[in-house]
């Protein structure tokens, strides 16, 4: 179990394209965070940074207080599940975990008793002898996850360790894992491209973008008090809507340089309070998700999506209006994306 | 199956049943005339068959020609010669294809451009080397030159590209030094390859015979396909004896074929490296 701690760490590649930059971060020991950030914006990369498997530019990464730029893989006490598990072919189940183990010369005995240990936490004991081939998908990913389970890393990473499964697995697997850590107590940095796993999983989010850290915080924190228009754009489904000067020209609010957004959760049917504010557009699309209805209004071409009560009163084609509490609106620097507080 | 289906398969066995007998029939006719009597082997054109079936010429070639001793030459050179050339191009090939250093471009070259030049081009300078050293009329003659490949690399280097690097960085999270990922990891994993590569060496230097005829001047250490031309030369005609000697080097190919032909086909039909 280890702290880890990346100070300006920035990582550029050959033909000095920034891959990431200036990346400041303390996961704390024990602490499970999730990385989140949309295709190509990193995050494979910071992992591959820490476990050593790539060089950083500059900056320091340390694990357990000790800097661990100049050390190798081999040394860097960190165990990575990859994102398509990265099993050895030629090997079973068995030989994939305790491969570790007997690299490290660890006594057969000592390495059998674990790798069963394991392979009964996992739910893995009746497929030992089985080739990764041989394996549904779920299976490998288990594996995977035993394999970095018996290094007992000082730190845990996972790269989209859940990104090949089907979605009940995937939910499945990440209450398997959220328990697991629960149980290892052991740092952990799980990188998704999916940020209702990185909610539902973290204690803490890291939301990446273009190779920069957009904000750190809690999951409520990101969800309700995002830094930017980026970030409160990415965190949340339906994403946040964001209002342009015409949807707001009758609410009285000021819309020169600003941009507003609001939740899809928070427009509602009818008013709450007299002090409530609305925008109106043309009904185009009713999708109901059983209790829940998705209806989405356009204006001008532009579109805004509420998540409403189902309600059998609505028609397309009609003019809608959705009502918000003031306060539940976002603001936001129209040049710099920055969010306006008050 | 459909009448063209059938159509096709029977006309695919026919093909392939042609091909096969026709690669076939030298050697079968070969080993006949090793068996042989005096008198067939004079009657022009030698019979498919022996009529009156004899050991007189492998007695002979074994006694009298003392081929067991040039047999020896061939199998510790090309036994020496296997296992050495594929741990080189095992190497090499694997570094070309998944390590990253700084002379990486220049040196896949290099060995690019030495699967161009002919072996004959270079006789010369390896006589001249292997002079310098003192080493014609050893073993290692005949070894070192063949101990790195260009052939071999880059077939292995090839393959070598389809391991994914996810495992080789996995076994190094895992705690594998560089030497044990390539032997725990990379080996296995190109072990179809590894076997038809030492397939062909094994053939190669078997067969060799330019280099192997300069380079051994003495009797003793000449290999069995140089004995064999000289056999030719001092018993012109003898075509008993000739057959007997070449139905002697066949063995050893065959045997190494049956070995190995499950590794080799599938080498050769391109398994996949991925789980
Ligand atoms: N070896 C490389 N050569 C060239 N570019 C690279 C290399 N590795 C990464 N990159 C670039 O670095 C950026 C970040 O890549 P990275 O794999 O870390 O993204 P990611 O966030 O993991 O994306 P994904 O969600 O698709 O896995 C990308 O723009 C990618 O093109
Ligand atoms: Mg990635």
């Amino acid at each position: 179990m280890a702290r880890l701690e990346l100070q300006r760490v920035s990582k550029l590649l050959a033909n000095r394209q920034v891959v990431l930059q200036d990346i400041d971060c303390t996961v704390n020991d024990g602490e499970l965070i999730s990385v989140v950030g949309p295709s190509g914006c990193g995050k494979s990369t910071l992992l591959r940074c820490v476990a050593g498997l790539d060089k950083i530019t500059s900056g320091d990464i340390r694990i357990g207080g000790q800097r661990v730029n100049d050390l190798p893989p081999q040394q860097r006490n960190v165990a990575m599940v990859f994102q398509n598990h990265a099993l050895y072919p030629h090997m079973t189940v068995y030989q994939n975990l305790a491969f570790g183990l007997r690299v490290r010369r660890v006594a057969r005995a000592i390495v059998d008793a674990r790798v069963r240990r394991t392979a009964v936490r996992l739910g893995l004991e009746a497929l030992l002898g089985r080739y990764p081939r041989e394996l549904s998908g779920g299976q490998r990913q288990r594996t995977a996850l035993g394999r970095a389970m018996l290094r007992e890393p000082g730190v845990f990473l996972l790269d989209e360790p859940l990104s090949s499964l089907d979605i009940p697995l995937r939910a499945e697997m990440r209450r398997e894992l959220s328990a697991l850590h629960t149980a290892l107590g052991t740092t952990m940095v799980y990188v998704t491209h999916d940020q209702s796993e990185a909610l539902s999983l973290g204690q803490r989010v890291v939301v990446l973008a273009d190779g920069q850290i957009q904000q750190i915080d809690t999951p409520d924190g990101i969800y309700k008090e995002p830094s930017n228009r980026f970030v409160a754009g990415f965190v949340g489904w339906p994403p946040m809507n964001f209002l342009d000067g015409d949807w707001l020209e009758n609410s009285g609010l000021d819309a020169h340089c600003i941009d507003y957004g609001i939740r899809p959760e928070r427009l509602l049917l009818q008013p709450s309070s007299s002090a409530d504010a609305f925008i109106a557009g043309r009904l185009e699309r009713i999708e109901s998700f059983g209790g829940e209805w998705q209806v989405e209004i356009s204006r001008n071409g532009s579109r805004v999506i509420a998540r409403v009560a189902p309600n059998p009163e609505l028609r397309r084609d009609n003019e809608l209006r959705l009502w918000f509490r003031r306060e539940d609106l976002y603001a936001f620097d129209r040049a710099t994306g920055r969010r306006l507080q008050g | 199956m459909s009448a063209k289906g059938v159509l096709v398969r029977v006309s695919t066995y026919a093909a392939l049943i042609v091909m096969a007998l026709a690669t076939l029939f030298p050697l079968l006719w070969v080993t006949s005339i090793a068996f042989m009597r005096a008198p067939e082997r004079f009657a022009g054109t030698p019979p498919l068959w022996p009529d009156h079936p004899t050991l007189v010429n492998m007695v002979n070639i074994v006694h009298q020609q003392r081929i067991g001793y040039y047999f020896l030459n061939s199998l510790i050179v090309a036994a020496a010669t296997t296992p050495l050339s594929v741990l080189v191009a095992g190497l090499a090939g694997y570094a070309l294809a998944q390590a990253k250093f700084r002379a990486h471009r220049l040196v896949s070259w290099i060995v690019m451009f030495a699967v161009l030049v002919p072996n004959q081009a270079l006789v010369l300078p390896l006589f001249e080397m292997f002079s310098a050293v003192h080493l014609i009329n050893h073993y290692a003659a005949l070894i070192l030159p063949a101990a790195a490949n260009a052939v071999s690399i880059v077939l292995i280097q090839a393959y070598a590209r389809g391991i994914p690097a996810d495992v080789l960085d996995a076994a190094r999270i895992d705690g594998a030094s560089e030497w044990r990922t390539f032997f725990s990891v990379v080996v296995p994993l190109m072990a179809p390859m590894l076997a038809a590569v030492a397939v062909l060496t094994f053939v190669v230097s078997w067969n060799d015979f330019m280099w192997p005829m300069i380079a051994m001047q003495k009797v003793d250490m000449q290999t069995l396909p140089v004995a064999l031309a000289s056999i030719d030369r001092e018993h012109y005609q003898n075509i008993g004896l000739m057959a007997a000697g070449a139905t002697v080097a066949i063995l050893p190919m065959m045997f190494v074929f049956l070995a190995s032909q499950r590794y080799y086909l599938r080498a050769v039909s391109a398994g996949s490296l991925t789980d």
